[in-house]
């Protein structure tokens, strides 16, 4: 026969040692960014995003409020550096959902690991590709002279860093309890949005009063873009809110919390709903399924 | 030694709804196992469940002789599954997708490479190799997708309808991979599948219904054991004609405009005389061999 093939018999009897768990993670980080990198509309408004708020809003305020010249333009450098790092991290994160919908995730989830790694492989490539984005922001706001003479480098690797851990266990819980993808305009007005606005990237914290003030204390994203201030000092003297061990205490809390949070859910069988038919129709809502006639094996 | 598979009163139950009632199988290494049934039997539940995915609400099993809920991680590293419904990644190509699935089974870039070629070349994939999943038509997809549940050489392979949705040619070029895949590495494989006559290759098949076992069995043997040929009588009237029949041909299954009849013996003759009488009042008249659909409905009469 022409189609003679090497015969190699699989039936190894020895327990085949435990796979690592390097390579899976590499793999899922790899192929999130090499996604990212093909996607250049989603890289190119990471970075428009950012650059419209730092002009346009900048620009306006500074005309209403007055002001030194550039000196709120100055201000929002850090806000916007963390806008890059959230939404890069957050959408990063939630195409989780998209996976669970389009079917993809059952490469992972028939793979030889438990499917809370799954959870820790999409947080690596979604805080990667947040830090990836921030890179760019960075290098534009260098050469448009926005950034500080004197930025602090450590701490500002610091601040994306954990800015960007932070935001993926943000999008990873969302991911987490999300079923569809169908709602991300929801996501969008209930999460991302507030998230944002309900930090210190517009205005210091203390501006904000009473209960969104509180809120925006109980943000983790404010922590963040509090790093990032610490990290890129203004001319103009703006402090940051809280210091810089409290910042980094509250992200990486928060990160580890949000990691426990999700892998506990993705190690539930439910979380995996639209990948097998039948759990779809009736996992989450008991009694909720039409009644006569068997749902679709699928 | 352990079966390859073994399931014991496996149940899954999804609130009031029960998707599998209590599933008995024990599958022996290298075998070719089908699990035949209709849409809705209960195939994918049980299924989902041997793979240590979907933990059953009662009964167990055991995969290589490991506890699919004790160690589920042992039994993803010993088994490939080809879902129903694609595990591919459409913005990727089709080498990409086989990387990625060697990178997430821990194998060395090297050996991934190695493999992925042979099977793109056992699959007739060369020329789409670089292109993305998207551009493949559904037959090449299905190939790629088990090429995809292989690469890591699995001990058991589950193939959940690897021929659904696919048109004739798709499909017999499906099974024809499946054999060889078989012919090349001995691995155990268990397939279910709506189309039962498909299903006549396997060493054994069990006939699931309403989520248990009613059936199984070697496919010749009970091909063999339905002891006649088929009679199919197409009439427009069928129940205008049926008492006749029946007299001769005995008890009758209807299905729409046809009759189907398992005459106790074959008697050219005296069908051909029936086929006159009859006349205008009948379509046509077909024998033919019966096959594991048969099986199924006379079973299920």
């Amino acid at each position: 026969m022409a189609d003679h093939v090497p015969v190699t018999a699989v039936t190894a009897t020895a327990a085949p040692a435990r796979p690592s768990l390097w390579r899976p993670v590499y793999a899922v980080v790899e192929r999130d960014l090499v996604k990212l990198w093909r996607q250049k509309g989603r890289l190119l408004s990471a970075l428009v995003r950012p650059l419209i708020w730092l002009f346009v809003i900048g620009a306006g305020f500074e005309a209403t409020v007055g002001g030194g010249e550039g000196s709120y333009r100055s201000f929002l450098v850090p806000g916007v550096m963390g806008m890059a790092i959230l939404f890069g991290a957050l959408l990063g994160a939630l195409s989780t959902v998209y996976e669970k919908e389009s079917g993809v995730m059952r490469m992972l989830v028939i793979a030889p690991f438990a499917h809370r790694w799954i959870v820790f492989a999409k947080m690596q490539a979604a805080a990667v590709s947040a830090v990836f984005q921030a890179l760019l922001l960075l290098l534009v706001l260098a050469l448009l002279g926005d950034l500080p003479a004197t930025p602090g480098w450590p701490l500002l690797a610091l601040g994306i860093v954990s800015t960007a851990y932070a935001c993926a266990g943000i999008g990873m819980l969302v991911a987490a309890f999300s079923r569809t993808l169908d709602n991300f305009a929801a996501i969008m007005n209930f999460v991302i949005f507030p998230v944002f606005f309900l930090s210190g990237s517009l205005y210091p914290v203390g501006n904000l009063p009473g209960l969104l003030g509180v809120a925006a204390q109980l943000n983790p994203y404010t922590y963040g873009v509090d790093l990032l201030k610490h990290a890129l000092p203004q001319s103009a003297g703006h402090a940051a809110d809280f210091t810089v061990a409290m910042d980094v205490l509250v992200l990486a809390g928060f990160t580890l919390l949000a990691f426990a949070v999700s892998a506990w859910r993705f190690s539930r069988e439910q979380a995996y709903a639209p990948l097998f038919g039948l759990a779809t129709a009736k996992g989450g809502k008991p009694g909720s399924g039409k009644p006569g006639g068997p749902p679709p094996d699928k | 030694m352990s079966a390859a598979i073994l399931a014991q009163s496996l149940v899954k139950r999804y609130g009031d709804f029960t998707a599998v009632a209590g599933l008995d199988l024990e599958i022996g290494n290298g075998e070719f196992f089908g699990l035949l049934g209709p849409n809705g039997a209960g195939k994918s539940t049980s299924i989902h469940m041997l793979s240590s995915l979907v933990q059953p609400t009662a009964g167990r099993a055991e995969v290589c002789g490991i506890d699919t809920q004790a160690d589920p991680v042992a039994v993803r590293q010993r088994i490939g599954l080809v879902f129903q419904d694609s595990a591919l990644d459409r913005q990727l190509s089709v080498w990409e997708n086989l990387r990625f699935t060697g990178l997430l089974h821990d194998l060395p870039l090297e050996q991934t490479r190695e493999r992925a070629e042979h099977l793109i070349r056992l699959f007739g994939l060369e020329e789409k190799r670089d292109k993305p999943v998207g551009s493949l038509s559904g037959g090449q997809r299905r190939a790629l997708d088990i090429a995809r549940g292989v690469l890591h050489r699995p001990q058991v392979l589950f193939l959940d309808e690897p021929t659904i949705g696919l048109d004739l040619p798709s499909r017999r070029r499906i099974w024809r991979f499946i054999a060889q895949l078989r012919a090349e590495t001995g691995m155990t494989v268990l397939l279910t599948t709506h189309y039962l006559e498909e299903a006549a290759d396997c060493d054994r098949v069990a006939f699931i219904r309403g989520g248990r076992i009613v059936l199984q069995g070697e496919p010749d043997a009970l091909v063999r054991d339905l002891g006649s040929d088929i009679v199919e009588v197409s009439a427009d009237q069928p129940e205008a004609v049926r008492a006749e029949l029946e007299s001769v041909l005995g008890p009758a299954r209807v299905e729409f405009e046809t009759l189907a009849f398992r005459p106790p013996r074959h008697d050219a003759a005296a069908l051909a005389g029936l086929t006159e009488s009859l006349g205008d009042r009948v379509r046509g008249v077909v024998v033919r061999r019966p096959n594991l659909n048969d099986v199924f409905l006379w079973v299920n009469q």
